[in-house]
């Protein structure tokens, strides 16, 4: 049941000619296959890698800029409430000096119309005087001599009194 | 369970240039291995990134006895893994054969299994003395100890035998009993039996092929490993 006889070396030599027609035909072939397939997918997977890392650093970057953005929106916000502030208080301050400018001239021209009211008042009670006193007097003197006599008379009058006429 | 129609153990002999062969295991070899060689070719005739039918199942094998091979010899696994790959499928088709009605194991013949042992420990020392020269690789059979020579050398005659009789013995075993559930059940009894003995016999198939190559990768690591011995 069990003998040995030469089929022994037939057997060895049947395997050694698979061997040799699988490994001429297909290992090769096979191990380049599954190499390669390797040699993909650890390339895919290093592609992903390197683009989920160049996301990442691009949403950084536009956080950051993002960040920067409403940095400098509040910059720009509180700068023009500034400038808007200081413009305010400049048209308040031109208000306001223009108010006294008006003010001061309105009271310089009134003084001024007061003094020409006086002079012109003065002139009119010289005038009337001379008038008066020539008709008085009945003579006619030199005018010229008159008026200077009246006037000096009535600036000898209490010149508080005559301004406060109006 | 018809079977080939001879008795078990028993071989269709020839003679060729005055010596015998076992015809029917010749046959049969060349039928498994003619099995082998349409398979894997099957595989690789369109290889696809994304592999499908027998690529698939053919790189699942490679997968599966390469990385074990991997692991046991480890960067020099490439020069060996090959032949062990070759050698689980062949043992696996020749295994299996068996079980169909007609056809035989070539490894239900001893010559078979210690020829492909016998072929391993060639290898064993071949490479080794390669990858090795002669005082690394046979300085092993002094360690750890000279007193160990004997023991050793035991050791290196025992491999190839048990290595072959486990497989010729699980082989041929199956398949005597395959028989001996088709003589000897009632016939209403046989087929359930049958079955369930012919499904063990396939795993039976697949282990000790596994077996088999897995002893040849240890084996084979001890000349190819640089490191500890």
């Amino acid at each position: 049941m069990v003998e040995l006889n030469p089929t022994l070396f037939a057997q060895i030599i049947n395997f050694l000619i698979l061997l040799y027609i699988l490994k001429k035909f297909v290992f090769g072939r096979v191990m380049q296959a599954m190499s390669d397939r390797q040699a993909r997918i650890a390339g895919n997977l290093e592609v992903a890698d390197r683009e989920r890392s160049a996301a990442e650093e691009l949403k950084r970057e536009y956080q950051e800029q993002l960040a920067q953005a409403r940095t400098q929106a509040q910059a720009i916000v509180e700068k023009a409430t500034k400038l808007a502030e200081q413009a305010k208080d400049d048209i308040v301050k031109e208000a306001r000096a223009e108010h006294a400018r008006l003010l001061k001239e309105a009271q310089e021209e009134i003084a001024r119309e007061r003094e020409r009211a006086v002079a012109d008042i003065r002139n009119e009670v010289v005038a009337l005087s001379i008038a008066a006193a020539g008709k008085v007097i009945g003579q006619n003197l030199d005018a010229k001599a008159n008026a200077k006599l009246v006037s000096d008379f009535i600036n000898k009058l209490d010149a508080q009194k005559i301004g406060g006429i109006q | 369970m018809g079977h080939g129609g001879h008795a078990i153990g028993e071989h269709t002999t020839a003679k060729f240039l005055g010596y015998t062969f076992n015809m029917d295991t010749i046959y049969m070899t060349w039928l498994a291995m003619a099995i082998v060689i349409v398979i894997t070719v099957l595989a690789v005739r369109r290889i696809e990134t994304v592999p499908r039918g027998w690529q698939n199942l053919f790189e699942m094998a490679v997968e599966t006895i390469g990385g074990q091979v991997d692991s046991t010899i480890g960067p020099n696994s490439r020069k060996v893994a090959p032949l062990l790959i070759t050698l689980f499928m062949f043992l696996l088709v020749s295994n299996w054969l068996g079980l169909v009605p007609g056809f035989t194991s070539p490894t239900n013949d001893l010559n078979t299994t210690l020829g492909l042992a016998l072929m391993i420990i060639g290898f064993v020392h071949v490479l080794g003395l390669a990858n090795k020269g002669f005082v690394g690789h046979f300085g092993h059979f002094f360690k750890p100890h000279p007193l160990f020579l004997p023991i050793n050398i035991v050791e290196e005659i025992a491999r190839p035998i048990t290595l072959s009789f486990r497989l010729f013995g699980n082989i041929i075993a199956g398949e005597i009993l395959i028989i001996l559930i088709a003589a000897l059940l009632p016939i209403w009894f046989e087929p359930a039996v049958g079955v369930i003995w012919l499904t063990f016999s396939v795993i039976v198939g697949i282990i000790q092929a596994f077996i088999f190559t897995m002893l040849s990768t240890s084996y084979l690591s001890n000349s190819l490993k640089d490191e500890h011995h």
